[in-house]
């Protein structure tokens, strides 16, 4: 009962700070920190699968993310598109795919089966045989996201092209 | 194919920046407006196997492996596919000469039709979890179709728009985590079933109450409307033709009243506070429309008012009083489309969107003024026009479920919005003529041609109002009115 207490103050405290520091780096850090409280937690009340995944994603991926794109900013300064950008991101991304996925498969041979219920299976029945739809539509906000990027971080003196 | 109206899209989206690699302009005008069409084709002939079946639920499976992918179609959701695909044409016809000036065009329209699936997906998907996730992706999109234009005004919209959806998504998602809690399902027919067998009143309570927060506040319904006045005037044209035609009413209206009639039962409490809801949204959003000198904001603030009709009308709980709200819901898509269309013609020959500034622009441009007269006259509720009809028959809807009051009201907002369509009609296209108007000209091809196709329909549904009432408005008012029992029908 301590340690959970202790953690969701953890996680409260850390994700307040995300929002309040004003250093952007910092916020970063909050927010990983926060995440792997979330993680925890999840693993304490029997989801694992969903520790895992925020561990690997929130506090992995994404706050590698937010720190390179904070790290490729200055100061009263507007972002500027480094070559570094274009190579850096694909190659950070294979990286981060190729590492996640073994660390990832090790991890959930060992996790235990969800408990029984109507909604039980291995992860990957659940996923791919009950909530079938639910990949489709992560697929579609995925797609979102990637297109969002594009048309936002598009170089705006190329609007009048042709 | 049922799928087809997800995947489609969703296939497009993914291949068009590549294709905008190759062609800029051309593919991407062809290939969306072409898939868009296959819709609107699919939702026609969808309606006969609609009309014979009752239903239709399509499993799919995979390599021939079954996986659930599970579509459930009724005449309700097929009356919210054909409106999706319609409007959506409409708009992507007006984006082929609107987009020129913005460029990014394969961007544009794969975002556009990322959202359009999204939609889809939300209107196909028997599961409320799914539907969350759904409302995501066309969210998503959305956002970012805001911002599109990347000035500071767009990209503070966004924002403003971004954080209240999140907010509202976190309330639905809320209401689904404890539904899910209590039936320990998310699939519509268990998930009634499990809720009829609970004794649980005051939990189910709760749980409506995040529902009309989160879709409240994704419709715009007052008090929660506060992102739309900025986040509509900001977007582009067709992108506000997007939101405030289709996407309120899909992720809000769409969402709110499936699960409240379909899933959840609805009860006369429910009724009354719904009806309340929309009865404010129709008057303050009619007084807040009044002062407005922007074209594009007097129409978001039009937009919440007549959100209000709809709600009025499916929440009065009649067969009467759903047909009206659902052809009310159709005509708004269908005028709203229009007028923010018309809105984006008048931007693009004047520059300028302020009604202080223009004047007599119907001497030089009497195609924008005449289907702009069109599509204010029949959100006005101005007879023989489509608008007239369906607010008519809420009208009439009421006064059969004795609510007087509520009848009265609904007729004077009417006049209120007649006022200020007039008001837009004659500060934009009547009046003395601004001599910097002098040398300017009707708008592109595609423009006119897509605002000449919603005038046209408003004009047609309005003339042929029995035939479409009678064979298309009722079906789909039938299947929401019979409550839980329709889920219960598709023997999922």
């Amino acid at each position: 009962m301590i340690i959970q207490i202790i953690l969701l103050v953890g996680l409260v405290i850390f994700a307040g700070l995300a929002i309040l520091a004003k250093d952007l780096l910092k916020a970063a850090l909050s927010l990983a920190v926060a995440s792997l409280f979330l993680g925890i937690i999840f693993f304490r009340l029997s989801a694992p699968y969903a520790g895992v995944f925020e561990i690997s994603v929130v506090a992995g991926l994404i706050t590698v993310l937010f720190a390179l794109t904070i790290s490729l900013t200055r100061k009263n300064d507007q972002v500027q598109e480094a070559r570094l950008v274009k190579i850096a991101f694909p190659l950070f991304f294979i990286l981060f795919l190729i590492i996640d996925g073994l660390v990832m498969k090790s991890l959930l041979l060992k996790v235990p089966a969800l408990p029984a219920g109507p909604e039980a299976g291995t992860f990957g029945q659940v996923l791919w045989k009950q909530r079938t739809f639910d990949l489709i539509a992560q697929i579609g906000v995925i797609l979102a996201g990637v297109l969002a990027v594009l048309a936002l971080f598009r170089k705006k003196e190329e609007d009048k092209d042709e | 194919m049922v799928f087809s109206f997800i995947v489609i899209p969703l296939l497009v989206a993914a291949i068009m920046p590549l294709l905008g690699k190759i062609s800029k302009k051309l593919i991407p005008d062809v290939l969306t407006n072409a898939a868009l069409a296959f819709l609107l084709l699919n939702s026609i002939l969808l309606i006969k196997p609609i009309f014979n079946q009752g239903s239709i639920i399509q499993n799919i499976s995979w390599m021939g492996e079954k996986v659930n992918l599970q579509i459930a179609l009724d005449s309700f959701n097929l009356f919210m596919l054909f409106t999706i695909s319609l409007v959506s044409l409409a708009i992507s016809l007006f984006s082929i000469d609107y987009l020129e000036h913005y460029g990014h065009k394969a961007n544009f329209y794969a975002l556009l039709l990322v959202m359009i699936a999204g939609m889809n997906g939300l209107v196909l998907v028997p599961d409320l979890f799914s539907i969350y996730l759904f409302l995501e992706v066309a969210a998503v999109a959305s956002y970012a179709l805001v911002a599109f234009g990347l000035g500071y005004d767009e990209l503070e919209a966004s924002f403003k728009y971004l954080m209240l959806s999140a907010v509202a998504s976190a309330f639905a998602l809320l209401s689904i985590t404890i539904i899910f809690g209590m039936t320990s399902s998310l699939n519509f027919q268990d998930v009634a079933r499990g809720l009829q067998d609970l004794s649980a009143r005051y939990v189910i309570g709760v749980c409506l109450a995040f529902f009309i927060m989160g879709f409240g506040l994704k419709a715009a319904l007052v008090p929660f409307h506060a992102w739309l006045p900025d986040a509509h005037p900001s977007a582009p044209a067709p992108i506000s033709a997007m939101l405030s035609g289709l996407l309120i009413k899909v992720s809000g209206v769409y969402a709110l009243f499936r699960i409240i009639y379909s899933v959840i039962g609805m009860t006369p409490v429910m009724s009354q506070v719904l009806m309340a809801l929309g009865t404010i949204s129709m008057v303050v959003a009619a007084f807040l429309a009044l002062g407005q000198k922007d074209i594009k904001r007097m129409l978001a603030y039009s937009s919440i008012s007549q959100v209000g009709y709809i709600v009025l009308g499916l929440a009065i709980g009649t067969p009467l009083g759903i047909a009206g709200g659902l052809f009310h819901l159709f005509n708004h898509a269908v005028a709203k489309g229009l007028l923010f269309l018309n809105s984006g013609s008048i931007q693009h020959i004047t520059g300028t969107r302020n009604l202080e500034e223009l004047g007599g622009l119907g001497k030089r441009v009497p195609l924008t003024a005449g289907t702009n007269l069109v599509g204010s006259l029949s959100i006005a509720g101005v007879p023989p026009l489509a608008g007239f009809w369906s607010k008519l028959v809420i009208i009439m809807a009421l006064i059969q479920a004795k609510q007087m009051g509520y009848a009265l009201i609904a007729i004077l907002a009417s006049i209120l919005t007649l006022w200020y369509y007039l008001l837009i009609q004659r500060r934009a296209f009547f009046g003395q003529m601004n001599e910097k108007w002098s040398h300017i000209k009707e708008a592109p091809f595609w423009m006119s041609a897509a605002n000449v196709i919603l005038a046209l329909i408003c004009i047609l549904v309005g003339i042929f109002f029995t035939p479409v009432f009678k064979t298309w408005i009722s079906p789909a008012a039938e299947a929401l009115a019979r409550g839980v029992q329709q889920v219960m029908m598709w023997g999922i």
